[in-house]
């Protein structure tokens, strides 16, 4: 099927069926999972997918709705449905679709060799994985090793004039496994995510590093409740940082609903932390050329040197802002309406080494996991559950497990004192290992 | 590793729920059950020429290179969303999502594709994708599909194909006023109404063959606080499978005072204390801990690959003498309902853990057929993208012979938590976390001072053999349970009381 001309003739159906303003959002795409378990196949799925979204607009009024059956009965009758609910909801002057025309090229987004590879090299590379992940004597038993697949194509038009299009792909490798010694059991997992199916990481590398996960974990001591240190080793500041990410979202902070929105332009952390959102970076997992609503993506620093310097925007709350679209309109699929989100997101690399930082330290936690939902974007309250190693006079003592770290979201981000250097820039959530100088750890 | 989770409501999709005031309406159901077939689509379910004879087909050549056991799930899915944010219509949301999935299990391997496209051709390409995981075994066949009794406990008054979309927006304008005329310090309300019309057909390689429709009503208020110095968001939630008629049960006016009862209360809250404390949970939605913490090591999946936190504790003392947990998917028009799960299995109410033994796991086709168990009517599925696996339906603690009043006034100090925002649980270790929205001290036996979001940790283990007061209160609350893929569901519990759990306070 011809998706491009398929797109233009839902938009033409939109303003005929009586819109003053349209936008169609149609999506395709594959997928391929290969579970295995116990170096045999658990599961093999296989998908394919199309479904469309309609945003239309009787004068500032606006109504959505979506299907994945693209027969000329079925998105008829689905852009009245949207037509229907676009009269019963309050007029709003902010309801605006882009008119950047403009396009932008950014390298690296889709592998095209990805479906040339055979779906028996792809079973062979998960199950190497899983057995890579059992060979440490530690390790007793796999969770299942998995690789996953996936190619989309998104066309996005809309009565503004603007016709884009975008082709997406994605493979991850990935095991969990488990260690056991007398009664205490201990899961570890680690998972590679790339473009392109040739730069995944080895099944050896991966497979090492989840079965460490598991086994350095076991023999934990329990700490007293206390204030101390805290590092967060390189990726686990994704679950403190997370709640920023909400905070800065636009919409929000119009809502009232962050503890940031009194913030833009004074200095909330320390000037070692410089946050950017970054949608152009070539062959990065969550680039694209437009955003959403067709908006061009750009790089946007949120934090720089400690000072907050953007809140994040689509095009309806830019507009109530006065300000421009920053190209964050995110979206769900084709089921979903524009909300607002990040694409790439990192910690900007500081000087120290990991080890100078726990060198460092007299007293403190390495935080290996966080569980939890990090900063309350509303409140910037934060409260977690952590596993990681205890660290006193420079050295790792020990183990621990089942305690919670505290604090207020000011607080703790003043309180990064170092910062290191080794993020790993392929997450589409990169943080390096950095230390907050005190924090209240609860324990025994 | 899958974490299980059952999280607080991100902007669009929501993940999470909790009421309070579960009413049960009992009724003779299969005799009340009566819907409309129309599905308002535009295109009829099932499409034409999608008939018994035709899935017949689909499922032989399912099974044509060899395996146990094939089915083909159809799901059409008629769903509604209207958002009111800050006392404005954001406009609403209509969405229809038609698919089957075909499966093929042979052995321990299962092959699954699915199609968005009902047509013949399309869903025997489908069945032939899935085929391919049972090459080399032996040929299976199946027997000729024929219509299969089961019994329905959803029972509809008012069905939602008859209510006009003004009616449904009416009802968050109530909300709205309802919420913001409770205390001036509320600043912003965000409302969202949804439901759905999930139809379903099953067909299996065991001869099964059902067709059902089944209506979701799922409202959320949100409502919050500013006082100029401190803000809380808080949200109350209703949902059950249950025509419009819901609503009169439970007015939108008392979803809406409860979310601004918690964000005003919560006002006063201070820092948390940090360390190993008693914690009082109060009835309801609460009973999400021992969903997340106990009901997921439950799932039989993680049992049958061995590696599950109750490997092989079948039979052995796992709680105390007071603890008994059920998962019930016959409670009727509960959310977390289900006739018969998305393998065709009746839904049935199961003792997971009685009197502190463990009794049985949740199983679905496939870890039953591993396990050489019975199937419990657990295989549940998001819809037709995904395969089924072993999923909780309403989830409880069953009531104990303490009363409420007595377990608070016998704890000297500790948390008292009244509500929790959703947490996480490690399956194979059983370790979990859990966020608190709504907490207070308790001090000398009484709830005194709101204290912030603390997160609660521990073990399932450890925490199921540390209850030692169990209410007579049981009262449940509805929610989205995510397990790589969602369900909806409801958890219960009456008050109880944990010995020592770890508490996440900012203060030592």
């Amino acid at each position: 099927m011809d998706y491009s001309k398929l797109t233009e003739k839902l938009l033409e159906k939109c303003l005929k069926t009586g819109a003053d303003a349209a936008e169609v959002y149609l999506q395709t795409g594959r997928s391929l999972t290969i579970e295995i378990l116990n170096s045999e196949i658990e599961t093999i799925q296989e998908a394919t997918v199309a479904g469309v979204g309609f945003r239309v607009f009787t004068g500032n009024r606006m109504g959505f709705s979506h299907c994945n059956n693209l027969s000329d009965d079925v998105t008829s009758e689905t852009i009245k449905k949207a037509l229907a609910f676009a009269k019963l909801s309050t007029p709003d002057e902010n309801n605006i679709l882009t008119d950047d025309v403009s396009t932008q090229e950014i390298p690296g987004l889709c592998d095209n060799e990805i479906n040339r590879v055979l779906t028996d090299t792809k079973i062979e590379l998960a199950t190497t994985l899983e057995k890579e992940a059992l060979r440490d004597p530690r390790i007793t038993k796999s969770s299942g090793a998995s690789y996953r697949e996936g190619e989309s194509e998104i066309f996005i038009a809309n009565s503004n004039g603007i016709f884009k299009s975008s082709k997406f792909s994605s493979c991850s490798l990935g095991v969990s496994v488990v260690a056991e010694k007398g009664n205490q059991k201990n899961t570890g997992s680690e998972s590679c995510s790339r473009v392109f199916f040739g730069e995944l990481m080895s099944p050896s590398e991966i497979g090492a590093l989840a079965a460490r996960n598991a086994w350095e974990m076991l023999d934990p001591v329990m700490i007293k409740t206390q204030r101390a240190a805290v590092i967060f080793d390189a990726d686990t500041g994704r679950s403190l940082l997370g709640g920023i990410i909400t905070a800065v979202n636009g919409e929000r902070v119009l809502q009232g609903a962050s503890f940031l929105k009194d913030s833009l332009g004074s200095q909330i952390a320390s000037p070692l932390l410089t946050l950017v959102d970054d949608g152009i970076k070539p062959k990065g997992l969550a680039s694209k050329p437009f955003d959403g609503e067709g908006v061009p993506t750009m790089k946007n620093m949120i934090i720089e040197n400690g000072i907050l310097k953007s809140f994040i925007y689509n095009m309806r709350a830019a507009k109530r802002a006065g300000v421009k679209s920053t190209g964050n309109a995110s979206r769900g699929g084709f089921s979903s309406l524009p909300g607002i989100g990040t694409h790439n997101v990192y910690i900007a690399p500081g000087k120290s080494l990991r080890n100078e930082i726990i060198a460092a330290t007299q007293k403190g936690l390495l935080v290996k996991e966080v569980t939890g939902y990090g900063i309350d974007p509303v409140s910037g309250n934060f409260s977690g559950g952590v596993s990681g190693f205890w660290i006193e006079n420079g050295k790792i003592l020990h183990p621990v497990k089942g305690v919670t770290i505290a604090g207020k979201a000011f607080e703790i981000l003043n309180a990064i004192d170092m910062m290191g250097n080794d993020p790993d820039m392929n997450r589409t959530f990169a943080s390096p290992t950095f230390r907050v100088a005190e924090m209240q750890i609860g324990g025994k | 590793m899958k974490q299980n989770s059952v999280k607080d409501i991100p902007r669009r999709k929501f993940l999470e729920m909790s009421m309070k005031g579960g009413l049960l309406i009992a009724a003779a159901p299969s005799l009340l059950y009566a819907l409309n077939s129309c599905s308002g689509s535009g295109a009829t379910f099932p499409p034409p020429g999608i008939d018994q004879a035709l899935l017949d087909r689909v499922l032989a050549r399912a099974l044509e290179k060899g395996g146990d056991f094939a089915d083909i799930y159809i799901e059409n899915r008629i769903s509604r969303q209207i958002v009111m944010e800050e006392s404005v219509f954001r406009g609403g949301l209509y969405g229809v999502s038609q698919g089957a999935g075909i499966r093929v299990i042979s052995g321990n391997k299962t092959g699954y594709a699915y199609t968005e496209e009902l047509t013949k051709e399309k869903l025997l390409r489908a069945a032939e994708v899935a085929s391919f995981v049972a090459r080399g075994a032996e040929k299976g066949v199946g027997k000729p599909v024929s219509v299969t009794d089961r019994t329905s406990y959803v029972t509809v008054k008012v069905p939602l194909q008859q209510v006009a979309d003004d009616q449904r927006l009416q009802i968050l304008k109530r909300a709205d006023e309802a919420a913001r005329d409770y205390d001036r310090r509320i600043k912003m309300t965000s409302i969202e109404y949804n439901d759905e019309i999930r139809s379903r057909i099953i067909a299996t390689s065991e001869g099964v063959y059902l067709q059902d429709e089944l209506p979701l009503l799922f409202f959320i208020v949100q409502a919050m606080s500013d006082d100029g110095t401190n803000r809380h968001m808080a949200r109350e939630r209703l949902s059950y499978h249950s025509g419009f008629e819901m609503f009169e049960t439970v007015s939108p006016e008392t979803v809406a005072r409860n979310a601004a009862r918690e964000a005003i209360d919560m006002l006063g809250a201070k820092d948390a204390p940090a360390g190993i404390m008693d914690v009082v949970m109060q009835n309801g939605w609460g009973g999400v801990l021992v969903h997340e913490a106990v009901g997921h090591p439950l799932e039989a999946d993680n049992i049958a690959k061995g590696v599950g936190a109750f490997t092989g504790k079948l039979g052995k003392k796992v709680a105390s003498d007071c603890f008994t947990m059920i998962d019930d998917g016959t409670i009727p028009n509960f959310r977390g309902t289900i006739n018969f799960d998305d393998e065709g299995t009746p839904a049935a109410k199961n003792i997971l853990i009685e009197n502190g033994v463990l009794k049985g796991y949740m199983t679905d086709i496939l870890s039953a057929r591993q396990l050489n168990m019975p199937r419990t009517g657990n295989g549940r599925r998001e819809s037709f993208r995904y395969i089924p696996i072993p999923r909780m339906t309403n989830t409880y603690i069953e009531k104990g012979n303490d009363n409420p009043e007595d377990i608070l006034a016998s704890t000297p100090k500790g948390i008292y938590v009244q509500s929790l925002s959703g947490g996480s649980v490690n399956p194979v270790t059983g370790v979990f976390n859990f966020t608190c929205r709504e907490a207070y001290l308790i001090e000398n036996g009484r709830k005194t001072t709101p204290v912030k979001g603390a997160t609660l940790i521990g073990s399932c283990l450890d925490v199921i053999s540390n209850i030692d007061a169990v209410g007579n209160d049981l009262d449940f609350g509805p929610g989205i349970c995510g397990k790589g893929q969602s369900a909806e569901v409801t958890a219960g519990q009456p008050t109880v009381r944990i010995r020592g759990i770890n508490v996440g306070g900012s203060r030592g």
